[in-house]
């Protein structure tokens, strides 16, 4: 499996960290109830298709990264950095 | 038919020609009083004991694929009762107790061996952790013993004791831990589900799950629907899907885990050695081959086969810990579908339908479970009420806070 | 204050093995130069004063012994001399924190296949190409110094086993140079 990172290019899955689902970016606001906070940290679509989820360009730039790829086929169609994204 | 030594001699004289089939192979019927959803070990364990401790025998286990197609027939057999948190233990302590009579229970030869399991420490600290899980196994009325160094190089000569960075310490050895024939565990309870009127029903995906009014009502299925009046979602990695058919969202990411086996060898590893530091895990099948694991290959996926970095990883580990294995060929290497939750700890329980239950949550440990899973579950849709050994598998428990993490990594589903 | 002498990782070591050098480099300082948001103008006025301007991504440019490298976004190392004064940015001195490994030679790219999951071929990396990636397991930044030449930056704390891993690559590409596979 390789990624195209948008900062670094094409590069080897071993140089990246999986973190989890692109739910990890919609951190519930303060005072939200638990159920919002329960959903956050550990339900999970779960999806067997094409999903986006968080990925840290650990052994190269740094950055974290949302990808769009498919669970099944482990095709990616997708890298953007979270960090222009939040622009 | 019952199986025997001297029925094997017998048919071996007269050419093999009395055997017959396992199991049947029935058409689908309208209604049970029961069905499973999945074919694999914990739900062909579940329809076994529904109908060998509760008398229900109106069930049907309905499979997408054939029985023993999924993580059942894809581990590495590792069978032991080694964990620390009240919750765990009791339930872990269970399934081997019922592992230790399963083959004069099934009637059926699971190759259960109790080789001994030894988890190897390389530091102070660990040897402090591992001194307090052996306490809470002897507790719990397992077995555990403490191994010093020499005490491992006893039972382990051919490892690297030396190794910079992790010497060896010592180990912890379970002796009861040990292997067991994963697929013949899954024939085995199929075999004994059918022989008490349990319909296996293969090649029948579940499409939809039917309810009206909160309670269940059957299910649909590519061979046609399927009415029920209590209906268990017992589907390993698929979970998230199966759930999704319920408008459940489930506490799950699913995950690839890889494992490797060698050619076959003469016997050389007696045990089920750990090697936690490198994540890395062996044990010797009895046909010979060296059968090997070690982490997740860490992102989600619905792959049954894995990426290049972790078979590096694994192997790297291997010869790190056992130098002497660079020898053997790897002939095969595979994948499966663990549903890996936020905890590491399983889920046994009822749902927000009523009539519809849920056993998921397995992570890359319940090949060990399938019997205590089996009974708890059959336990649970037969009574509605949690079996005492499994009551902290809750559904809910990440809600409120009572989380099972035994190894203490928090909520990330890919940390356990 | 006491005199205090500066020592570099490997005591400048250096080794020839099949036509490939491997030496240890003084670099000079070093330091990380981060832009905070909104910064960009005003670092490269800064930085005009040597006549340099932050670099693009995977890339590094050099004028008079003075090289800036790209590290990540909106992030460089400014390499081989004091730092001017730069508005706009945190500065971080980073000398200490590296060991700066110098391979040349025209099997050197072979020597870094063996390690490196990234194409160091001329084709796919000509000279000026600075990339975070890893030396085997270690993190590094390799720059692409000349046709046959690199110099990779590794923590100092990895000095030595990135050393290893270099010099037992060499011994395996001089091990098979003129064998034909
Ligand atoms: C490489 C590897 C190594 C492992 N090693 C160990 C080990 O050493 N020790 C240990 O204790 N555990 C181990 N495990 C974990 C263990 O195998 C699993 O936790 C356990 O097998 C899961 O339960 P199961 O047997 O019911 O799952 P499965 O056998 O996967 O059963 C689920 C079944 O549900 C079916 N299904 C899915 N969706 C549908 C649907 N819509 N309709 C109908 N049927 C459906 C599937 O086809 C499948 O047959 C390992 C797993 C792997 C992959
Ligand atoms: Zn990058």
């Amino acid at each position: 499996m390789r990624l195209t990172c948008p900062l670094c290019g094409e590069r080897d899955r071993r140089e990246f960290y999986y973190y989890g689902a692109e739910d990890y970016l919609h951190r519930p606001s303060e005072g939200a109830p638990l159920s919002e906070w329960d959903s956050y940290l550990h339900l999970r679509d779960n999806v067997a298709g094409v999903v986006r989820d968080l990925w840290y360009h650990e052994a190269g730039c740094a950055q974290w990264l949302v990808v769009t790829r498919n669970t099944v086929t482990h095709e990616i169609s997708g890298v953007e950095l979270v960090a222009e994204r939040a622009k | 038919m019952r199986y025997s030594g001297l029925k094997v001699i017998t048919e071996g004289l007269f050419g093999n020609r009395g055997w017959t089939p396992a199991w049947r192979d029935p058409a689908p019927k309208a209604e049970y009083d029961v069905v499973i959803i999945g074919g694999g070990g914990h739900g062909l364990a579940t329809a076994y004991y529904l109908a060998k401790n509760h008398g229900i025998t109106n069930v049907a286990v309905l499979e997408k694929g054939y029985l023993g197609s999924g993580n059942i027939g894809r581990n590495t057999t590792i069978v032991r009762a080694n964990y620390f948190l009240p919750g765990n233990s009791e339930f872990y302590s269970h399934s081997l107790k019922l592992w230790e009579g399963l083959e004069a229970e099934l009637n059926y030869n699971v190759m259960h061996s109790q080789r001994g399991l030894i988890n190897l420490f390389h530091s102070d600290g660990q040897r402090d952790a591992f001194v307090r899980r052996g306490n809470a196994m002897i507790n719990q009325g397992d077995d555990a013993i403490l191994l010093d160094r020499e005490g491992v190089r006893e039972h382990l000569p051919y490892l690297d004791f030396d190794n910079t960075r992790f010497p060896i310490y010592g180990g912890l050895l379970h002796p009861r831990g040990g292997t067991a024939r994963h697929d013949a565990v899954a024939w085995g309870y199929a075999r004994g589900a059918d022989r008490r009127g349990v319909d296996l029903i293969q090649n029948c995906e579940v499409t939809g799950i039917d309810i009206e009014g909160g309670v269940v009502r059957g299910v649909q299925t590519t061979r046609g629907a399927i009415r029920a009046r209590r209906v268990g979602i017992v589907v390993a990695g698929r979970s998230s899907q199966v759930a999704a058919m319920a408008g459940m969202r489930l506490p799950i990411e699913s995950h690839v885990l890889q494992a490797f086996v060698t050619e076959g060898l003469k016997p050389v590893i007696n045990h089920v050695v750990s090697f936690g530091m490198g994540h890395f895990y062996i044990s010797q099948s009895d046909k010979g081959g060296l059968v090997f694991g070690g982490d997740l290959d860490f992102y989600a996926s619905y792959a049954a086969r894995g990426n290049l970095p972790m078979v590096e990883h694994v192997m790297e580990a291997g010869m790190t810990l056992m130098p002497m294995i660079g020898r053997a060929k790897v002939l095969r290497s595979w994948g499966g579908i663990m549903d890996m939750t936020p905890d590491g700890s399983p889920i046994i329980d009822r749902t927000h339908v009523e009539g519809l239950f849920i056993d998921c949550g397995w992570n890359y440990g319940g090949f060990k479970a399938v019997p205590a899973s089996g009974w708890c579950m059959a336990h649970l849709m037969a009574t509605g009420e949690p079996h005492e050994v499994a009551r902290k598998f809750r559904l809910d428990r990440f809600a409120t806070g009572h989380l099972l993490d035994e190894e203490g990594t928090g909520s990330q589903h890919n940390l356990h | 204050m006491p005199d205090l002498i500066a020592k570099s990782a490997l005591e400048g070591r250096s080794l020839a093995l099949g036509g490939v050098t491997l030496a240890e480099v003084d670099p000079g300082p070093i330091t990380s130069i981060a832009l905070y948001p909104g910064g960009t103008k005003t670092a490269a006025k800064g930085l005009r004063t040597l006549g340099l301007a932050m670099p693009g991504p995977n890339s590094f440019i050099e004028k008079k012994g003075a090289r800036i490298v790209w590290t990540g976004r909106e992030q460089a190392f400014l390499i081989g001399v004091a730092p001017p004064a730069i508005e706009g940015a945190a500065l971080t001195d980073q000398s200490d924190g590296w060991a700066v490994l110098a391979l040349s030679g025209v099997a050197a790219v072979e020597v870094l296949a063996r390690l490196v999951p990234v194409d160091l071929r001329l084709a796919a990396c000509p000279v000026g190409t600075a990339l975070r990636t890893q030396v085997n397991h270690m993190n590094a930044v390799i720059l692409r110094t000349g046709d046959y030449g690199f110099e990779i930056l590794v923590f100092r704390s990895m000095a030595r086993t990135a050393w290893h891993e270099i010099e037992n690559a060499m011994h395996m590409v001089q091990a098979r140079a003129g064998t034909k596979i």
